[in-house]
């Protein structure tokens, strides 16, 4: 077992055990009679994403035992009753679950039987009451039993042959159980008390929560095992009781406590804690603070130089303490994707190998860190996901021949930073939605609306792995909850493309500071060149412009950039130089005030879909900065702004995305595909894209908006030539710029492209961003 | 009858049930975000917090001829936001609110003595605000 395999284990057991934490508590519910249809689909969504997690861990008998359970609340679904003595085999396999979670690894034969028994009871009750002869249930219970051997070989022959067999002793286990979940409360209480060093004024929002100290001493013996029905399952340390009690309500404080689980049993009970995020929120806080203090203390000390060695000796080892300290609090938040993703290669693998596929599988920008809370919430959508794209998306290599693809599908995950979101797309190249869902999809607003609709599968089959009809809507409701949001794109028999748009949370930014009309303005310090001195500026095609080492830059005021109201610059003004999304501009200020390392707090969602914002940060003097996006001091194209003219009310970020032309990609190959994608996007165009040219022309008349295309020229069915030539030659479109972007560079290539009617041709051999953005702003820039 | 606390925005009675009050404090600094809506004021650095600052009167579109001298820090959910406002007059038992209003962002008005108090929905103005679009 390596490293990873016990990470993952760890996140695994961890999110397991609140599901099922929650499964229980709604069966109990269930039992005593007061529990409503919303219960159900609450059970099988955690039912379900076990089942999957499992899954791809290869841990069958969980696998097998989440699906039994997932197959008895189909039957309440369908027979639309949940009779309270259907809960006790269900709490049997919760419990058992637990225990398998938690590594005990014991037979399930018997209880997937009683679980089977449960179902067919369910299904008979059903169809007494509806006075029908004929048992209406045989044929949807048969599907999922078959299904695993087609899908599995290496199924467990118990899961085939579940047959109807009577539950025994339904009543002691449920006499049992909630003896168990009530003393759960006290054991989370008293693992509670370990805290990490006291933090000062806590905000006035939080409950106060004073931790029993007398139930500290106590919870060996409270989580001993209860009677012998019940073997040693109980897992080490017990969720807090805030999960229990509302888990879908508040997104902050349930992910607050997904610190990774401790192994099974007491020794190890204290070696790992589950922290609400908010405390390590605040610690956070409190370390940017005390670095802020720092920095204050060493300016009014007037630097190491003047002081006594005594105390500048005493001065360095705090700061050497504190830069460890910052690190230890910031590595609690962050880690990058990988420790998610090292695992899926194989886990695809073997998906696809069970289905009958063939998948090539890549992901990219595995080092993008996320904040950790998060990433530890994500496998399982992130494994939804896949699975999704495995089983529904790509199809067999028969069909995709067929179609005209290679016979190997693709599938990829795509992770970057995007301002104050990480992007994660799950891209395959399989058969899309159908035409039909594109045009729902135009009815109700988009894809996403339709494809996350609760209850909506895209596959009609039911089969072991997935599409039980809880799919997206699981992962956007994920999304949402962590405050971000999911889209989709996709194209009849052209793949999907699922993006997961999460918070980066907050984090420690190394920023530049500058003061503007009395606000201040941070930018992160990676973007900023240099600072210069601006005493005139030149015009440049009727704008304001700035000579900075031989070139020309445009300049503009930091006011008119983010549309502030200000008092006109004065005569010699610092202006940062800033290179963002392959640009470089000049932004002029009032006074550079210095970098910084702030903590970065994400602007309140009361602001709406407002743009151009990393966040907020609380500086030493008490002064909120507002942290811009380096997009806004270098936005894709600029009005005539700058010293001069009066400050421009109108968000610089608005006016770019607003009216940017869209662009039409079309390239056989993904990589570069996206490559392109990523870079056009970046600058602020938006982008579709097409695998060849005969599907571009399709786009094409779909995107009348479409401003310019960029194409390569050897692709199948229509090449580029041709798809030029065919632009051309439609009326409407002869003047649409054109860019060939080739591996064929020759002269003759050249020639050829132009005669065809393309505005400029480029070759991918040391292929340029720069260049490449320069040719479009040529083309189509304003 | 429930607990809330009375407020003047300008010229006119409105009332906040008090479950969803932090606190009351002086208005402050308030640093204006370029770009957003009008009715959000700024930010305000609330003892090391950041809070959202909402201009109540233009919500509630009362005209206002003086600036706004205090905050009520108030709460719903997971969100917290300063309203600005002119004066709290007073925490008390109120009579349900028994007249209708146009606006959505109450719950309705209270008749106390012959005068209309307005009764804030602290979810839905939070919501409303969320879902402006820019």
């Amino acid at each position: 077992v390596t490293g990873i395999d016990t990470e993952l284990t760890d996140i695994f057991r961890d999110e397991a055990a609140e599901r099922l934490d929650q499964m229980e508590t709604a069966l109990l519910a269930v039992e005593s009679g007061d529990a409503g249809a919303e219960s159900v689909d609450s059970l099988f969504r955690n039912a379900h994403t076990i089942k999957g997690a499992a899954g791809m861990l290869g841990l069958d008998d969980v696998r097998a035992l989440a699906h039994a359970v997932e197959d008895v609340l189909e039957g309440v679904r369908r027979t639309k009753a949940f009779p309270p003595e259907v809960a006790a085999p269900l709490l049997r396999a919760t419990t058992m679950l637990r225990a398998q979670v938690a590594g005990e690894h014991q037979p399930i034969d018997e209880l997937l039987h009683d679980l089977a028994a449960s179902l067919s009871k369910l299904s008979d009750g059903a169809a007494r009451a509806a006075g029908a002869g004929v048992p209406p249930a045989r044929a949807p219970e048969a599907e999922p039993a078959a299904e695993p051997a087609r899908v599995l070989a290496a199924e467990p022959a118990a899961e085939v042959q579940r047959t109807p067999e009577p539950a025994p002793g339904p009543a002691a286990e449920r006499a049992a159980e909630p003896a168990r979940v009530l003393a759960a409360e006290p054991a989370a209480e008293a693992q509670r008390t370990p805290q990490p060093a006291p933090v000062p004024a806590e905000p006035a929002a939080e409950p106060a929560r004073v931790p029993a100290p007398e139930s500290a001493a106590e919870p060996a013996r409270v989580r001993e095992p209860e009677p012998a029905a019940e073997p040693a399952r109980v897992p080490a340390v017990e969720p807090a009781p805030e999960a229990q009690r509302a888990p879908e309500a508040a997104p902050h404080r349930s992910d607050g406590g997904k610190a990774p689980l401790g192994a099974p049993g007491p020794k190890t009970e204290l070696r790992q804690l589950r922290v609400p995020a908010e405390k390590i929120d605040r610690l956070i806080d409190v370390v940017g603070e005390v670095m802020q203090y720092r920095g204050r203390l060493a300016h009014s000390l007037g630097g190491h130089a003047r002081l006594p060695q005594d105390v500048a000796d005493v001065l360095g080892s705090g700061e050497q303490m504190l830069d460890e300290l910052k690190d230890t609090a910031i590595g609690m938040r962050t880690l990058p994707l990988s420790v998610i993703t090292r695992r899926l290669p194989l886990a695809v693998r073997d998906l696809a190998r069970a289905a009958g596929k063939d998948v090539e599988f890549a992901v990219t920008g595995a080092d993008t860190e996320i904040d950790r809370v998060i990433l530890e919430s994500l496998y399982e959508p992130l494994a939804h996901m896949l699975r999704n794209a495995v089983i529904h998306g790509i199809e067999s290599a028969a069909e995709r021949e067929r179609a005209g693809k290679p016979s190997r599908g693709r599938l990829e995950i795509r992770a970057m930073p995007r301002g104050s979101l990480v992007e994660i797309v799950v891209a395959d190249d399989g058969r899309g939605v159908s035409p039909e869902v594109i045009e729902r999809a135009r009815d109700e607003g988009s894809l996403a609306d339709v494809l996350a609709h609760p209850g909506y599968s895209t596959a009609a089959e039911v089969t072991d792995l997935a599409g039980r009809g809880v799919g997206l809507d699981a992962v956007r409701s994920y999304a949402r909850s962590v405050g971000g949001n999911l889209e989709i794109r996709s194209e009849p028999g052209h793949g999907m493309e699922i993006i997961l748009l999460l918070p980066l949370a907050l984090a420690l930014l190394e920023v530049l500071l500058f003061e503007r009309g009395q606000a201040v303005y941070g930018v992160p310090m990676v973007v900023v060149e240099e600072i210069v001195e601006v005493a005139q500026t030149l015009r440049l095609e009727d704008r304001p412009a700035l000579e900075v080492r031989g070139r020309p830059l445009p300049v503009a005021d930091v006011a008119a950039l983010v549309g502030a109201v200000a008092p006109p610059l004065s005569g010699r003004s610092p202006a940062l130089v800033v290179s963002a999304a392959g640009r470089r501009a000049v932004a002029i200020c009032d006074a550079v005030l210095g970098q910084e390392e702030v903590v970065v707090k994400p602007l309140s969602p009361l602001f709406g879909a407002i743009e151009g914002y990393l966040g907020t940060a609380v500086l030493g003097d008490g002064r909120i900065a507002l942290l811009v996006e380096p997009t806004v001091l270098a936005p894709r194209s600029r009005r005539p702004a700058g010293l001069t003219s009066a400050p421009d009310p109108v968000p610089a970020t608005a006016t770019a995305t607003a009216t940017a032309p869209k662009v039409l990609v079309v390239e056989d190959s993904f990589t570069v595909r996206e490559l392109q994608r990523s870079i056009l996007e970046a600058a602020g165009y938006p982008v579709v894209t097409a695998r060849d040219g005969r599907e571009a022309l399709g786009v094409l008349d779909r995107n009348p908006d479409i401003e310019l295309v960029v194409t390569d020229l050897e692709m199948p069915e229509l090449d580029g030539l041709g798809l030029t030539r065919a632009i051309r030659a439609d009326p409407a479109r002869s003047s649409l710029p054109v860019v060939i972007i080739t591996s064929r560079a020759s002269e003759d290539d050249q020639r050829r492209g132009i005669e065809a009617g393309a505005d400029a041709y480029m070759s991918k051999q040391g292929f340029d961003q720069q260049a490449l953005l320069a040719t479009v702003e040529r083309l189509i820039g304003r | 009858v429930s607990v809330y606390v009375r407020l003047r925005v300008a010229s006119e009675d409105y009332a906040m049930p008090v479950e969803h009050v932090l606190q009351v404090a002086p208005h402050g600094d308030v640093t204006a975000v370029p770009g957003s809506r009008p009715q959000m004021l700024g930010v305000r650095n609330m003892r090391g917090q950041i809070l959202p600052v909402v201009d109540l009167a233009l919500l509630l579109r009362v005209p206002r001829t003086a600036p706004p001298t205090r905050l009520l820090v108030a709460e719903a959910g997971s969100r917290q936001a300063g309203f600005a406002i002119d004066q709290v007059s007073e925490v008390g038992e109120l009579a349900d609110p028994t007249e209708e209003t146009d606006s959505d962002l109450l719950v309705g008005a209270a008749l106390v003595g012959g005068d209309l108090i307005g009764i804030i929905d602290v979810t839905r103005v939070f919501a409303a605000l969320e879902q402006v679009p820019q």
